[in-house]
């Protein structure tokens, strides 16, 4: 069980056609790749390059033009398959009507949840997002972070072995997001899979195991974050505080093994650079894209102890 | 056609319906059937060019999954759903429309007449204003509701994290319907409490409020027969009103209406009643109405019993207790013996469980006449509550209710709202007034022609009874307005008939709603539109990418 | 802020909003039937006040209050209603139909035609419609009532007032079934039939030609200061008094020819020949009265700077168009107590007839012819009247009829011969009512 991808996408085509048939955008061009249990994916890619696109399809809410989709072993068409998961929309689509009990007693409805457990289980998220003050608040009072709160408190209502989070740590502050950021990791402990998409690279760069660069519909990049960020013709040391005598040694030691010293400084976000390298390379060669080897495939490193997590 | 028209208060006099449940039902199941298969065969046909032979496999596994979801939703999320939408209604401030209503009434006395020295018309406006005001101010809301309702989920996206939860299509529109019924319900009892009380308050003491029973003459053209002048079958005479209710027996002829009862009950008395309409060729007496007289009559025993002659109460009521046992006078012997009205009057029949009862109307008054309808003579049995009859009226608009909220649910699975909106409007404007107009172009009875040869006329200044030109032209547009007619007789079957719903009629006139002829459609009618509506909704939701706006 | 919540302060302006209607209803609204004591304050202080929409000018509160009501969506509202009453009649839903009636009216209250259309409507085509005669009486009244509350709602429009006098003049007392409808409007006056006057139309319980006669005189009031537009203006100033001489006619018609009647009469030749007689009129050439003789007309043409022989035209005409001196003479005539006696006699003579009394009946109806012919000889242009020409051609034929009755031949020369021979063409019809008594 534990090999089988959660998410199998192969040549995924998503044409957006108007009112007469014909074609307008082309949001998706033969996208595959797939998504292991246990890990936390990140899909990156600037606006309008098919991202929530692909959420969409995963979830049924779109229809693919062409390709399958298999997710949790089911195609995306089957409901059956939403027991399992947990979705937080780009923004909090929820009724703004409804306070915060009432909201997750109602999702929880939607997943055929007893009373009893519900009640337990909305009293758990409520703590876990941090909105015991607002509980009994319609919606439509809540300020955007508190909205983000709610959105993936109803998201995890079922307990969800699969969570898609669309753009989680837009609209919250810093500490908002360092939150967020901690429960994405919890879920990645408790050995759930996460599917995020996001523009804040930092942020994904700080929690994802694997990420997909997506530009205009097709597959740029794929693979570990430190396996992408590693220049491989390159080396850096990051040491605790050295002396000059320190450093003329090492340049030393560089001089004999015939390499030069580059810089020497504090390490930069490189997962901007490499996506604004991805996609300035897209703009540079359109027709260039990334199709996803055996190699790829390889398991992420902490299957093992997501295993014995779940 | 009158404003009250469109709320379904229909003011044309009163007349017993017919109606088969076993026939509705056929109907409905060969139309239904008939629209499944045709839907199968198109989904079937188209499926080929887009994915070829394996194109059918994929439809009837898509249709039988669908199928498989569909006759299972779960109670618990339909419920969660219906109480969604419950709330959404009601702190969407739907409930301003109690507003309208107290106001509405507040401001009734203004507009209203009141004729204490008519008290039958007073309870007929009163009731009468009580049922428009609460069809104008509960079905509109519920047709904005139901018609918003998804569309906004779906513009709003909330519907998205309702359809990535295990939620079957069905269980949105089935929830939905729900919902909304249950918001229209609890301001249709909060509206007709008020009105049942503001109708007590109003109607003077002196008023007695109660539901007749009535017994009208068996279905079809057996119930209601006549004879012309000369004895003739034949029928009655139209005296020329602009709309023809009544038709018209000569007075002093052989002219008889012939009205067969059946007996379904034995009782000592049996209570006749009528409301005929009088017509004088010249005044005459003018102390005296018009005179009717009642002959209880058995053909094939040769008994008629003539009942004492009475004088027309006209637009009134006008009431006969006839006794069990009646004196009988032999034409040809002179010899007069008691006959019983069940066990030598009554005609063996299955009708009733007793038989039924022939009664001839005839007017007495040489060259005056009486106009007749069916509904205008009946068989009065105990009177009923005025409570029960007021409770059925408003179940009549409690199911106008439900079948709006279907339809407004349903045809928001597949447009906007706006035209969902008008979509709904018009298959209760159609279904409710136009449907008689439906019919009549149906049967080919309306004057000029179909729609096409009606701009032919009207553009041309031709009457309606000019017969067409034969030309090309003419041929052609009778063969389009043909081919309409054939679209029409199809909507025909997609419309609801609602005409049965507007049971307040009834109860104004004092008259408690029969089950067979007024409630039993209804129910029949709003039942039946259950299924298709879902079905329908369900597809169109699953078939839809929620995400396109 | 305040600290309510939002459902607060909602409830709040909800419970406020109707708390505002409710003055709105105790202020606005409008008047019923009954004159005093009822609709809203406003609608009470106008009665109290005397006051007519007019001198409230356009700031009518009661219609602001609709105009509000209907979110100004009055006249979409009245022209929906105005179907709807025609479909009412059309479908013979009566009740509907007075319904409509008044919610039309709460929305026009001020056009004249409305009014006048729908009480003419009600006395006239709905009333026709039913077939008992009480039922068609209480329909007039609905119609001579809805009337009455037209004027107290336009009260200085002549038309209106006018148009009640008619109902409760002609519709009540010419109509065919005048004498049941004469009955129930006055019910005192007949001892055969019981039955409570209507105080509402009748408080002071009056003939119907009376009451007729009071709202004809409050059209003239009101015409004083406003013009009325539905007749030439001679014709609407003679109403009052042709009033009076219908009642003393009505009086006549029912057989009753006593002292009441022959000073109605007089009272009628008094008001016509003063007061109407010498009401000025401004014909196109000159203004004119009708009691006028040649000194009369002399010194109207002096005044008015005319040639004599033009005033002399414009009064003839006007006599003409009014009928005045037709109705001058017999006034004058009907004032004499013989004329009352000829007319009992025939009256009694045609009631001897039914009864079979058929020696008496010829007796009375000789005296009585003897008696018209001499009235006639005394004011002939009588003999030239539809009216007085039927009374006599009815007496000498029962005469004749019951000469063969008895077998006897016609005298060559009898009393009234002349009038005989010059209205033969009213025979026919005075046959076929001889034959309608079934005799």
């Amino acid at each position: 069980m534990s090999d089988e991808p959660v998410i199998q996408i192969r040549n995924l085509t998503k044409i957006y056609r108007d009112f007469w048939g014909r074609k307008k955008v082309q949001a998706l061009n033969s996208l595959s790749l797939e998504v292991n249990k246990g890990e936390v994916f990140g899909l990156l890619g600037p606006n309008g390059s098919g991202k929530t696109t692909t959420m969409k399809l995963l979830l049924g809410l779109l229809f693919p033009t062409e390709g399958d989709i298999s997710i949790l072993g089911k195609p995306a068409s089957d409901v059956s398959k939403n027991e399992k998961i947990g979705y937080l929309p780009e923004e909090s689509y929820l009724y703004r009507f409804l306070n915060a009990e009432e909201t997750l007693d109602f999702y929880g409805r939607l997943f055929d949840i007893s009373a009893e457990e519900r009640k337990q289980r909305t009293n758990e998220l409520i703590e876990m997002v941090g909105l015991q003050h607002a509980r009994r608040r319609q919606l439509k009072e809540y300020s955007k972070g508190m909205t983000r709160r709610i959105g993936l408190a109803q998201a995890l209502i079922n307990n969800p072995d699969l969570v898609l989070l669309d753009e989680p740590t837009s609209g919250l502050d810093p500490e908002g997001s360092q939150d967020m950021k901690k429960l994405i990791e919890n879920l990645r402990d408790q050995g759930k899979t996460v599917v995020m998409c996001s523009h804040l690279l930092a942020d994904v760069q700080d929690v994802c195991d694997r990420i997909a660069i997506l530009y205009g519909g097709e597959l740029k990049e794929l693979g570990r974050v430190e396996d992408l960020l590693k220049e491989q013709h390159e080396t850096q040391f990051v040491t605790s505080h050295l002396d000059d005598t320190a450093v003329d040694e090492i340049k030393a030691v560089l001089d004999k093994h015939g390499a030069s010293l580059k810089t020497c400084g504090h390490p930069t976000s490189s997962l901007e650079d490499l996506f604004m390298k991805t996609v300035q390379r897209s703009k540079d060669r359109p027709g260039q894209r990334y199709i996803p080897s055996a190699e790829s495939k390889a398991p992420p490193a902490e299957s093992e102890t997501a295993d014995s997590g779940s | 056609m009158p404003t009250v028209a469109a709320f379904g208060i229909n003011l044309m006099s009163l007349q017993p319906v017919e109606f088969e449940l076993l026939f509705g039902i056929g109907l409905w199941a060969v139309v239904f059937g008939s629209f499944v298969v045709l839907f199968l065969i198109v989904s079937i046909a188209t499926s080929f060019p887009l994915y070829g032979a394996a194109g059918p496999g994929r439809v009837l596994a898509g249709m039988l999954r669908g199928f498989k979801e569909f006759v299972s939703p779960s109670p618990r999320r339909v419920y969660a759903i219906a109480s969604l939408t419950f709330k959404e209604s009601i702190r969407k401030k739907a409930l301003l429309v109690f507003v309208v209503f107290a106001v509405l009434f507040m401001f009734a006395s203004w507009f209203m007449a009141s004729p204490s020295d008519r008290p039958d018309m007073q309870v007929r406006n009163y009731v009468a204003f009580v049922f428009i005001a609460i069809n104008m101010l509960v079905l509109p809301v519920v047709l904005l509701l139901s018609c918003w309702g998804l569309p906004e989920d779906i513009r709003i996206r909330s519907l998205h994290t309702v359809v990535t939860k295990p939620v079957r299509r069905n269980e949105v529109v089935l929830g939905r319907m729900l919902g909304f019924a249950s918001v229209g319900t609890m301001i249709l009892l909060i509206m007709s409490t008020v009105g049942f009380i503001w109708i007590q308050r109003q109607v003077s003491d002196n008023v007695e409020l109660l539901c007749r029973v009535p017994v009208y003459a068996v279905a079809g053209p057996e119930g209601v027969k006549f004879l012309d002048r000369s004895g003739n079958p034949g029928a009655g005479v139209n005296v020329g009103d602009i709309v023809e209710t009544r038709s018209f027996i000569e007075g002093g002829t052989r002219a008889t209406g012939i009205w067969t009862f059946p007996l379904d009950e034995q009782a000592d008395t049996l209570k006749l009643e009528s409301r005929f309409e009088a017509f004088r060729t010249f005044k005459g007496d003018m102390n005296r109405s018009i005179r009717v007289r009642y002959v209880l009559v058995n053909e094939e025993k040769s008994l008629k019993v003539p009942l004492p002659p009475f004088e027309v109460d006209e637009f009134g009521t006008n009431e006969m207790v006839v006794t069990r046992t009646q004196k009988w006078t032999d034409e040809q012997t002179l010899e007069t013996k008691n006959v019983d009205i069940y066990d030598d009057l009554a005609v063996p029949s299955e009708d009733g469980q007793f038989g039924s009862l022939v009664v001839q109307v005839q007017c007495l008054d040489r060259s005056q006449y009486l106009g007749v309808s069916r509904g205008d003579f009946f068989i009065r049995l105990p009177d009923r509550s005025f409570t029960t009859g007021y409770i059925k009226a408003v179940i009549g608009v409690w199911l106008k209710v439900l079948i709006i909220v279907m339809s407004g649910v349903t045809a928001s699975c597949f447009v906007k709202w706006p035209v969902a909106t008008f979509l709904s409007f018009k298959v209760i404007v159609i279904g409710q007034v136009a449907r008689g107009f439906l019919d009549k172009v149906l049967s080919g009875k309306q004057a000029g022609g179909g729609a096409a040869e009606s701009v032919y006329r009207l553009l041309t200044h031709m009457n309606d009874t000019t017969a067409l030109p034969e030309n090309p032209l003419t041929s052609f547009i009778q063969l389009f307005d043909h081919g309409l007619q054939h679209l029409l007789w199809m909507v025909k079957f997609m419309i609801p008939d609602l005409r049965s719903f507007g049971m307040s009629d009834w109860v104004a006139r004092g008259f408690d709603v029969p089950w067979g002829g007024v409630m039993l459609p209804s129910i029949a009618i709003t039942v039946g539109y259950f299924l298709p509506c879902v079905l329908l909704g369900y597809f169109s939701l699953s078939m839809r990418e929620l995400e396109a706006k | 802020m305040n600290n309510l919540t939002s459902r607060q302060r909602k409830t709040a302006c909800v419970v406020g909003i109707l708390v505002l209607l409710v003055p709105i209803v105790i202020l606005g609204m409008p008047a019923g039937d009954q004159a005093e004591a009822s609709g809203g304050v406003l609608a009470r202080l106008r009665t109290e006040h005397d006051l007519g929409e007019s001198d409230l000018g356009q700031i009518d509160p009661t219609s602001a209050t609709m105009n509000l009501v209907l979110l100004g969506l009055r006249g979409v509202a009245v022209n929906m209603l105005r179907m709807d009453l025609d479909y009412y009649k059309n479908t013979k839903n009566w009740a509907e139909l007075r319904a409509t009636t008044d919610a039309v009216i709460t929305l026009q209250p001020h056009y004249i035609e409305v009014w006048r259309f729908l009480s003419w409507n009600m006395a006239y085509n709905v009333s026709a419609e039913w077939d008992a005669v009480p039922d068609r009486y209480y329909w007039v009244k609905e119609g001579g009532k809805f009337s009455q509350q037209g004027t107290r709602r336009n009260a200085e429009v002549p038309e209106l007032y006018w148009e009640t006098g008619r109902i409760w003049g002609q519709k009540v007392g010419r109509s065919d079934e005048w004498k049941y409808f004469r009955k129930y409007f006055n019910p005192d006056e007949y001892e055969d039939y019981e039955g409570s006057v209507d105080t509402a139309i009748n408080a002071e319980q009056k003939d119907n030609y009376l009451v007729a006669k009071d709202w004809f005189v409050d059209a003239n009031v009101a015409e004083d200061a406003k013009v009325q537009h539905i007749m030439m203006r001679a014709l609407f100033r003679s109403y009052p008094t042709r009033a009076q001489l219908d009642y003393a006619d009505a009086r006549q018609r029912e057989g009753k020819f006593d002292g009441v009647t022959v000073t109605a009469w007089q009272q009628s030749f008094n008001e016509w020949t003063q007061d109407y007689g010498k009401m000025p009129f401004k014909a196109p050439a000159c203004v004119l009265y009708m009691e006028a003789n040649e000194d009369d007309v002399r010194q109207m043409a002096d005044d008015n700077k005319v040639d004599e022989r033009i005033v002399q035209k414009w009064l003839k005409h006007y006599q003409h168009t009014t009928n005045y001196r037709y109705w001058r003479s017999r006034s004058h005539s009907e004032s004499q107590p013989e004329t009352g006696e000829a007319h009992k006699l025939i009256y009694e003579g045609e009631q001897l007839y039914k009864q079979g009394e058929l020696a008496d009946a010829l007796s009375k109806l000789t005296r009585g012819m003897g008696l018209y012919a001499s009235i006639i000889e005394a004011h002939p242009e009588l003999s030239s009247e539809d009216l007085t020409a039927e009374e006599g051609m009815w007496a000498v034929l029962l005469w004749q009829k019951i000469l063969e009755l008895q077998q006897k031949t016609i005298p060559e020369s009898f009393a009234l011969k002349s009038l005989w021979d010059r209205h033969q063409g009213l025979l026919p019809e005075l046959e076929s009512r001889f034959n309608r008594l079934g005799l």
